[in-house]
């Protein structure tokens, strides 16, 4: 399946979900912008732990081998699970951010 | 917040770049440069990623071999040397014999964990033997540091990438730029560290 085929079903679903959030829901449209804003607070957070998470993760791989003389790879560091769980982070902090 | 949000819009712009348009694929093959291949002294394969707990090569490490095996039975060098794990090394072994190799054109080396080692290691193998002339196999993105650190060795590198532009599906173009991330880091401590 092409790009643009993954992008035209996203595309479609989304249009989906705003009709049946406006529609069904009767969520108002003009609170989407900050929706989106917070989403995209949300990726920036991601973004944070992720660089917090690598930076910890090199600093464990490299002091093992230097002080404790036992090699771990470096590449294990570079596992997609870490991504996603560093969204997942995000997703916590910003959901407890907005609890309060 | 704000900065948060700008930081959000700079990653989902740059996961859009990275996963819908060709970037990494020119990324790719400008680290692989110009393939060179000529007649040598041996064949380098170098590991990449080990063997499954059941011994089944990964992907990448699949594909050098049989980019290696290629170049061995178009005559190009008579000797074969295979690097990694012990499991790759072993695995690769078995498989490169079952592609009709020779045992004593095999060279393995199983013993470095890093590709800094895995250069002094097929140093020790091959340069007291007067072999200096090398095809080197391995992945476009990984090519240029593996060069440098071959050449560094005291070989003269031919390289031969693997593949020239890469895969076309958004995952693997996001896997690509992942591996070039690492890989920057990468040479990045060679440098710091004085093996570049």
């Amino acid at each position: 399946m092409g790009s643009l085929a993954l992008i035209g079903i996203v595309a479609l679903t989304s249009v989906a979900a705003y009709l049946v959030a406006t529609q069904c829901f009767g969520w108002r449209h003009d609170t989407l912008p900050a929706a989106m804003g917070e989403t995209l607070e949300c990726i920036g957070l991601a973004a944070i732990f992720l660089a917090g998470n690598l930076a910890v993760g090199a600093a464990l791989v490299f002091g093992s081998r230097i002080f404790l003389d036992r090699f771990i790879s470096v590449y294990g560091l570079s596992d997609i699970a870490l991504v996603l769980l560093s969204l997942l982070q995000a997703i916590v902090l910003q959901s407890w951010r907005r609890s309060r | 917040m704000r900065g948060l949000r700008c930081l959000g819009l700079i990653v989902l712009l740059l996961f859009a770049v990275a996963a819908f348009t060709p970037l990494a694929n020119l990324i790719n093959i400008r680290m692989a440069g110009v393939p060179h291949v000529e007649p040598s002294d041996a064949i380098v394969v170098l590991g990449r990623g080990g063997a499954d707990s059941d011994g089944v090569l990964t992907n990448r490490s699949l594909r050098r071999l049989l980019r290696g095996v290629g170049l061995y039975h178009d005559g190009f060098a008579p000797l074969l040397v295979l690097s990694g794990s012990a499991g790759e090394a072993h695995a690769r072994t078995t498989l490169a014999r079952g592609f009709g190799i020779p045992e004593t054109a095999i060279l393995t080396t199983a013993r470095a964990r890093t590709t800094r080692e895995e250069a002094e290691e097929i140093a020790r193998l091959l340069l007291p033997l007067g072999q200096r002339r090398i095809l080197l196999v391995a992945d476009p993105i990984d090519m240029p540091r593996s060069r440098a650190l071959m050449e560094h060795s005291g070989f003269v590198v031919r390289p031969v990438p693997t593949a020239a532009t890469g895969p076309s599906n958004p995952e693997s173009r996001l896997g690509l730029l992942r591996d070039l991330v690492t890989e920057l880091a990468g040479w990045t401590y060679y440098r710091l560290n004085g093996a570049l």
